[in-house]
This record gives C-alpha cells, sequence and structure tokens, in this order.
C-alpha cells in the first residue's frame, strides 16, 4: 500500500475491493505509533474503537451495502469535538478528565457516513492558547521540521494529515484556527460559511466567529468530508436552513472566465508576507490567468481594522465563555490562554457594541467588493511556520490577522499550499468566496492544485 | 503600536474587573493590555450611524 493516500484514492481502492477498511486502518495506526511520539498530534489513540469501526465498514463493503465515499476512511477529531463516551479535553487540564455523554453533530454525521474513528488530536488549549508548554501534553510539531510551529488552533489535526497519519481531520476556526495550520503544515483546509457546517456539541470559543469545518490533503478531500459534515442542524442556533449543494459540482470545470479579485495591499503593505509567499501569489495570479481567469486587484479598509475588530469580539466572547472557571480555577488555565483571556476582563461594554457596529460597516464593503468578483485571494499567513518557540504571547496583538477578516463576514475560506520557503516549509494563499458557494471556491482551488505540482511532496519525516 | 497604561492605573482596572494577580501576572497583562488598547482604539473610531448592531446577520450580507 501507498504510505500516502487521499481519501480520493482511497476510497476507489476500497470500492474496487483492491484495499480493506482494516488493513488501511492498521497501516494508520502503525504509523501514529512509529512516528507520533515526535509530532504528538494525537492526544488520544482510539484504536479499539477504529478497529471495530474499520471490520464495519469491511462488512458493509463486502456485502454490497457501502455508505459511500467515506465508508472506512480514517480520520481523527479536534479534541473540542464532543466524542460519547471517549474523553475530550480542549488539550486543558480543566476538561482532563471529561467525558461526554453525546457526540457532536459533526462526529455523529461523519460516523453515520462510515469514516473510521482513530482518536482525538491536539488542539491549542480550548481552540486559543497555544503553542503552550505547560499543559498535561505538549503541543504538535510540524512533520516538515518539528522544531517549527503548525500555528493553530487546529494543530493536531494539521499535522496528522500532512505526515499521513490520517486522511482528514476536523478543525475549527475563529480567526484561522483551520486554514493557519493547513498553510503552515502544506495542507488543504477550509473555513466554510458561517451557519453551513453545525457546531452543536463542539466546545465554543466565541459564538459568533466560530466555524467547523474540515481538513485534508487535497481540495477534493475537503469537498468529500464538507458533505458529510453540513447541513442544518436546530440543535446549533446558527444553523442555516437551506439545502446543501453538491460541493464537488465544480471540481474538474477549471477557472475559465471565473472573476478572481486579488487582495494585494493585505499582503504587501498592511502585513507584509515573506518574499517567497508574494511570489507564490503572483504565480497563482499567472496559473489562474493561463487557465483563463480574469485577475484584478480589489482594496478593502486596511487589515488591521478587520484584525482589531475580530479580536475585540473574539476576547469578549471568549471572556463570556470562561468568566467562571476564571474566577475560580486561574491557575489551572495555561499560562497563554489564561493571559490573552484574561483580557476580556478589562473590556467594556462600548468596545464589544462599538465592535459589532464596525463588523457591520464591515461585512457590507465586503459584500460589496464581491459584487464584482467570484473568488478573492489573500495570502493566508506571513510566511513559513516559525521555530515553535518563537511564538509570542501577544503574536495576536501584534500583527493583522490574514484570516480573521472571514470569520467577521462569514464568508467560505479556504487555505491552498502554493509552494515552499526558502526555508523548505510550505507557504499558501487563501482563497475567499460568498456566502453559500462553496461549490464555486473548491472549483478554483482545484484547478490551481491540478495546474500546480505542490500536493507531489509530502514531508520527508518517516 | 502599543498604546501603554501607567502602573497605577492598570492595578485599579483589573481590580475593578475582579481579578487577583500575581506581580509577575500583572506585568505581562499590562503588557499585553497596552497592545490591546490600540485594537480597542480602532474600533472606537466614529462610524456612520447606520452602523447597526442588529443588522450584522442580515442573511443578504453574509
Amino acid at each position: 500500500m501507498e504510505t500516502f493516500l487521499t481519501i480520493a484514492e482511497a476510497a476507489k481502492l476500497l470500492a474496487a475491493r483492491k484495499l480493506s477498511p482494516v488493513e488501511l486502518t492498521r497501516s494508520r495506526l502503525d504509523r501514529i505509533k512509529k512516528l507520533d511520539g515526535r509530532l504528538h498530534s494525537f492526544l488520544l489513540l482510539t484504536e479499539e474503537r477504529a478497529l471495530a469501526d474499520a471490520r464495519a465498514a469491511e462488512k458493509r463493503l463486502m456485502s454490497g451495502q457501502s455508505r459511500g465515499v467515506l465508508d472506512g476512511i480514517p480520520i481523527a477529531h479536534k479534541d473540542i469535538y464532543n466524542t460519547a463516551g471517549i474523553r475530550t479535553t480542549a488539550h486543558s487540564r480543566l476538561l482532563e478528565h471529561n467525558v461526554p455523554a453525546r457526540d457532536a453533530t459533526v462526529v455523529r454525521k461523519w460516523a453515520e457516513a462510515g469514516t473510521v474513528m482513530l482518536g482525538k488530536l491536539a488542539t491549542h488549549e480550548f481552540a486559543m492558547g497555544g503553542p503552550s508548554f505547560d499543559l498535561p501534553w505538549p503541543p504538535a510539531r510540524n512533520p516538515w521540521n518539528t522544531d517549527h510551529f503548525t500555528s493553530g488552533s487546529s494543530s493536531g489535526t494539521a499535522a496528522a494529515v500532512a505526515a499521513g497519519l490520517i486522511l482528514g481531520g476536523t478543525g475549527s476556526d475563529t480567526g484561522g484556527s483551520i486554514r493557519g495550520p493547513a498553510a503552515l503544515c502544506g495542507i488543504a483546509g477550509i473555513k466554510p460559511t458561517y451557519g453551513l457546517v453545525s457546531r452543536a456539541g463542539i466546545l465554543p470559543l466565541a459564538f459568533t466567529l466560530d466555524h467547523s469545518g474540515p481538513m485534508a490533503w487535497t481540495v477534493e478531500d475537503c469537498a468529500i468530508l464538507l458533505q458529510a459534515m453540513a447541513g442544518h442542524d436546530p440543535e446549533d442556533p446558527a444553523s442555516a436552513n437551506r439545502a446543501v449543494p453538491d460541493f464537488r459540482a465544480g471540481i474538474g470545470k477549471g477557472a475559465k472566465g471565473l472573476r478572481i479579485g486579488v487582495l494585494r495591499h493585505f499582503f504587501t503593505d498592511d502585513h507584509a508576507a515573506s518574499e517567497a509567499t508574494i511570489r507564490q501569489i503572483d504565480e497563482a495570479c499567472d496559473v489562474f490567468r493561463r487557465l483563463g481567469a480574469e485577475v484584478r486587484e480589489v482594496t478593502l479598509s486596511p487589515m488591521m481594522d478587520w484584525h482589531a475588530c475580530n479580536t475585540v469580539i473574539l476576547t469578549a466572547e471568549a471572556y463570556a465563555v470562561h468568566e467562571p472557571w476564571l474566577r475560580t480555577r486561574f491557575n489551572e488555565y495555561g499560562e497563554l490562554l489564561r493571559d490573552r483571556l484574561a483580557l476580556g476582563a478589562l473590556l467594556r461594554a462600548s468596545d464589544y457594541v462599538q465592535a459589532i457596529r464596525r463588523r457591520r460597516t464591515l461585512c457590507l464593503e465586503l459584500a460589496a467588493a464581491m459584487r464584482e468578483t467570484d473568488i478573492l485571494i489573500s495570502a493566508c499567513a506571513p510566511g513559513e511556520a516559525p521555530r515553535i518557540d518563537a511564538v509570542s504571547k501577544w503574536n495576536m496583538l501584534e500583527n493583522p490577522s490574514f484570516t480573521a477578516p472571514f470569520n467577521l463576514s462569514g464568508n467560505p475560506a479556504m487555505s491552498v499550499c502554493t509552494g515552499f520557503g526558502t526555508g523548505g516549509l510550505p507557504v499558501a494563499m487563501q482563497l475567499i468566496a460568498r456566502p453559500f458557494e462553496e461549490p464555486l471556491l473548491f472549483q478554483a482551488a482545484h484547478a490551481f492544485e491540478q495546474a500546480t505540482p505542490w500536493r507531489e511532496k509530502r514531508p520527508a519525516f518517516d | 503600536m502599543a498604546q501603554e497604561i501607567g502602573e497605577a492605573e492598570f492595578k485599579l482596572l483589573v481590580a475593578a474587573a475582579g481579578l487577583t494577580l500575581s506581580a509577575a501576572q500583572l506585568a505581562t497583562l499590562r503588557h499585553g493590555y497596552g497592545l490591546f488598547r490600540a485594537l480597542l482604539a480602532r474600533v472606537n473610531e466614529p462610524m456612520p450611524r447606520e452602523a447597526e448592531p442588529a443588522l450584522t446577520f442580515d442573511p443578504d450580507v453574509r
């Protein structure tokens, strides 16, 4: 068997009975046992559950009762997704022994689709505090160079996918927690439209900014995984009650005729990205032009305006979630999260209200820009992954985030690898579409991916 | 650009918020708050009256 398989590739082999779910699952478990001691992407390996899931999938496949393309595919969940009877910690001492009674909606839906659950994945503490070295488990490491940061907060998912330990996994994104680690670990990750995927049973960070989404090696794999996540859920008050489209409908249709806007000032002036990041976004624009797209620059308010708004709302909402524990169990948090959360205690009510008002004006501005464009392009991260010991506690306050604008607006946004920087680590771009236009986003991202060689290179981690 | 706050003023702010911090915690949080204040200033810049929070979730916008 190939060391690395995408979901689409594995599904074909499984359907043709050239590969069994048990064989595939055992190969991933062996790989986790061999490599994860250096990567720390898993907080909990659920081997018995995985083999039971795999045997059940095998039985279905052999009896012609396959549940579809995800039947028998090994996945894992970020450890803020509740899993019934299985420890869910948020990578925090506060929930070290927490065992939920019910699955999160997404966990249930992926299980119903036939996925094989390998375990629970590292995260920044409560999806905000990392990388932290004073928690019961170490932070995940970047498989391209284990001295380097994965970004976060969906750190374990990104590391495990890049290293081929899982074929896909769940992430969550409140300011960039899917797209950031996807970018730094060289994989694909989508933050879907706000309301498209249920957040019921996922530990909250900031109610109006939290998104759930999939992470995988390819754009097509993300589309496959999203298909099994999306849909209305009355248990999530923000869930959109609308039909779920075929997310692979645009896959293979190319980029001809697409109107693409480049938010160049975001990554050249507002927060200057690395030379490699800028050059490779420029090259990506050339790729889209060659594919028949129309590419032009688009200007929005300075990225710091978006970032300030997102940070104030996030801090206020996260503090509201955590206030009871901050008052009674302050020193049980990791230092990094504790200090970041404590800022929320110092906000005034008017700061939060003004930020919500600012959000409205920024959302209108973006909606107007997207009437003239189908897809926007920006950077996803400033450059390659920094060393893990060089990440500032206050990095979220020091420089504007490339990803946060689309948490504010709720637009779907995706990280796509554009190559490698001078340090040999991945760099990426971010593609953004109008709300609920994920099929078009996947179409554009897949067209780029097919036109470039970046999916052929995996980390030499073994 | 950070907007520093004086130590005495910051101690009052922290006390009013009901937090009990060690001297080291107070020092690191004071530094972070200086950075945070710059972001707060941005969201508090004047806005048109039509910028209504009640419309944030207009489905045509999102």
